[in-house]
């Protein structure tokens, strides 16, 4: 695979270009909310899930499907692996505006007692955004190993 | 073995992405606190020691690439800039000298962003 890959044409590197910044910018954006959310700055983790994670979330899936149909994955018969980045991928979007919901309701609530707290909708928050960290995981392993 | 120093590679190369984003929200007036900063410095000490070693191994290893192909020069070029500037951003700011921490951590940003290029596109390989 690791041949394959040195050889793909170059009209597909653009598309893999954008999927792998849109990453990047989901993990980091990630690693972010997990570090303010477990020091109980709550409106930096829910700034940090509206503005980079969602966004990241958006330009990675989005450059997933780009070169997939390049690559005519997106119809018939799919690698293993590439399945596996979509069932990654996909639910994280659901887990991502749970944690987004919990966490803008810990930082209004949060705001409007003028205390730092967050209780257990900045808990709910981290523990889903951890989750979300080892999915991230799990697909980078996925999309370099390429198992069958 | 070659895909699992390319996923290690590649999860450095996520950990340096990592250091990037923290210093961005900081550099864009997020008040982070300084374990927030302190996760992001170690993220980017780890990540650029695993993207120079596993790359350099992968380089030596792969037979379609070569040591001195343009690409991998220029990426350790780019490397050893980030790197630089990196040290530069974590020297000031334990200093409290926050001159121009937010220009060099946007330079840093487009050199990772050019090894990004250069990994991507491989020109020359």
């Amino acid at each position: 695979m690791s041949l394959l890959a040195a050889i793909r044409p170059d009209d597909w590197n653009i598309a893999l270009f954008v999927h792998i910044l849109g990453a990047m910018l989901l993990v980091g954006a990630l690693a972010l909310v997990v570090c303010a959310l477990a020091w109980r700055d709550v409106r930096l983790g829910y700034r940090s899930l509206l503005f980079g994670v969602l966004p990241g979330w958006i330009v990675m899936r989005g450059g997933a499907q780009w070169i997939a149909s390049k690559e005519g994955f997106d119809e018939g018969d799919v690698p293993a692996w590439v399945d596996l980045g979509f069932i990654v991928s996909d639910p994280l979007l659901l887990f991502l505006i749970i944690a987004t919901v919990c966490a803008g309701i810990a930082a209004r609530r949060e705001r409007r007692a003028d205390v730092a707290s967050g209780g257990g909708l900045r808990s709910a928050a981290l523990v889903l955004a951890g989750i979300m960290l080892v999915a991230c995981v799990v697909a980078i392993w996925a999309m370099t190993t390429k198992p069958t | 073995m070659d895909d699992w120093l390319l996923f290690f590679h590649l999860l450095a190369a996520f950990l340096l992405a990592a250091t990037i984003v923290m210093y961005s929200a900081v550099a864009l007036g997020a008040a982070a606190p300084g374990r927030t900063l302190f996760v992001a410095d170690r993220c980017w000490d780890v990540g650029g020691l695993g993207t120079l070693i596993l790359g350099i191994w992968l380089a030596l290893k792969l037979d379609q690439y070569g040591f001195f192909d343009g690409w991998i020069i220029g990426a350790l070029a780019l490397w050893f800039v980030a790197t630089g500037l990196g040290q530069t951003v974590q020297r000031r700011i334990a200093s409290g000298e926050t001159s121009a921490i937010a220009a060099m951590h946007w330079i840093r940003t487009l050199v990772v962003l050019g090894l990004l290029v250069l990994m991507v596109w491989k020109p020359g390989a």
